[in-house]
């Protein structure tokens, strides 16, 4: 009988994947308004979310705002995650959508808005890499609609997968690959016709 | 089998490490596309290099205390907004009624003259994936057990495409009106008519 509830268990468990259970931890733990488990989604997405951010807003006060309006939504929004997608997915969907609010709202470009060259660049192809590069790919980058943008933001600079971007964007995958390739395309053009 | 310049762009939305490295092979003898190729290998590079990190040890303590000030509030704030959007609903219910009778005919002339355009798009698009339907018969055949693997990457890409057309299709079902999903659309139908074109090309090469 012990046989019997135990394999009954495991039966269980096998059928409730490990992340969607942890999905569920964070979710409710951010429903109820607990600390701790916000302090771990920062802890785990913070960087990320903060880099992101900054790619869309341009500065660092910006790009701070955005993720600590993200933290607020996610904590109103809890409930509603249904886990269809990953935590982590939603709450990059959050930034995002909070990232084009902010920019609409403020009707602040990143070209008008105070650029912040202080933070850090990471890596050595950052070092490879001249500011009036970055420059230029900002500006353009800056030009692109929404959706284009994001896509290439977060496979080009985040590193996501298209997978990824998919289920942030609410796209398929196929339709991210598509996107990055005309995005890249029509930079392309740009980036000719400025160098 | 043959790498065309044409063949860069099908490699380059392929952008797997074996289509990067056919593309490279090919960019050897071909400074036309080794400089496309060293562009768009810069745009990356430099986009890899955007990344960004910075420490701020207050901004965690600054979120705390916001969700820490939003928990109280969080039901008078609800109440506010219910307020808020029964006083917008019922406002714009009476000058929705008061202007209705007004801008009933200039509403209906408008209708019918969106509906004929959009009816016009329907149409020549309706068209056009007839030529492409067409153009699919042709190349399907020779789609259908490839051997090369640029025919492989031609397949996949095609269904990467159909893909992106079934999701604009019904994005463009829910709503007739979206012309950036339709210029999207567009895009996508030009660019699988480009690799279907492509594909029948590269078999009358090869059996050249």
């Amino acid at each position: 009988m012990l046989q019997a509830s135990m394999s009954g268990i495991l039966q269980t468990a096998a059928q409730v994947p490990p992340r969607e259970e942890e999905d569920r931890r964070l979710a409710h733990g951010c429903a109820a308004g607990d600390s701790a488990v916000f302090e771990e989604i920062y802890r785990r997405f913070g960087d990320r979310m903060k880099s992101i951010a900054w790619n869309y807003l341009g500065n660092v006060s910006d790009a701070e705002d955005a993720v600590q309006e993200t933290f607020i939504k996610i904590h109103r929004a809890a409930k509603t995650f249904t886990g269809e997608a990953s935590f982590s997915t939603w709450a990059f969907r959050i930034l995002v959508n909070t990232c084009f609010d902010l920019l609409r709202r403020r009707k602040r470009r990143i070209s008008e808005a105070p650029i912040d060259e202080s933070p850090v660049m990471l890596g050595s192809a950052a070092a490879n890499v001249d500011d009036t590069k970055r420059i230029t790919l900002r500006r353009l980058i800056d030009e692109l609609p929404e959706q284009r943008r994001s896509v290439f933001t977060l496979f080009e600079i985040e590193g996501m997968t298209h997978a990824e971007i998919g289920e942030i964007l609410g796209i398929s995958e196929g339709n991210s690959k598509w996107i990055l390739f005309a995005t890249k395309k029509e930079l392309q053009q740009k980036w000719k016709a400025s160098s | 089998m043959t790498i065309t310049c044409q063949t860069l762009d099908d490699l380059l939305f392929d952008a797997t490490p074996l289509a990067m490295e056919t593309a490279e092979v090919h960019a050897r003898g071909c400074t036309a596309c080794a400089e496309r190729l060293a562009e768009w290998q810069e745009i990356s590079d430099t986009a890899r290099s955007m990344k960004h990190e910075w420490r701020n040890e207050m901004l965690w303590p600054r979120i705390e205390r916001s969700l820490r000030v939003e928990r109280p509030r969080r039901s008078p704030w609800l109440w506010q907004i219910a307020a808020a959007i029964a006083i917008t609903v019922a406002l714009g219910a009476t000058m929705a009624y008061s202007l209705r009778s007004q801008n009933q005919d200039a509403a209906f002339d408008r209708r019918l003259l969106r509906v004929s355009s959009l009816d016009r798009v329907d149409a020549a698009e309706k068209e056009y994936v007839a030529a492409i339907s067409q153009l699919e018969e042709l190349a399907g055949s020779r789609l259908e057990d490839p051997e090369q693997p640029l025919m492989v990457s031609y397949r996949e890409k095609l269904m990467l495409l159909d893909d992106a057309i079934a999701e604009c299709e019904q994005l463009i079902r829910n709503n007739r009106q979206n012309a950036h999903i339709r210029r999207q659309l567009l895009a996508m139908y030009t660019e699988k008519q480009r690799t279907l074109e492509n594909v029948l090309r590269e078999e009358t090469d090869v059996n050249r």
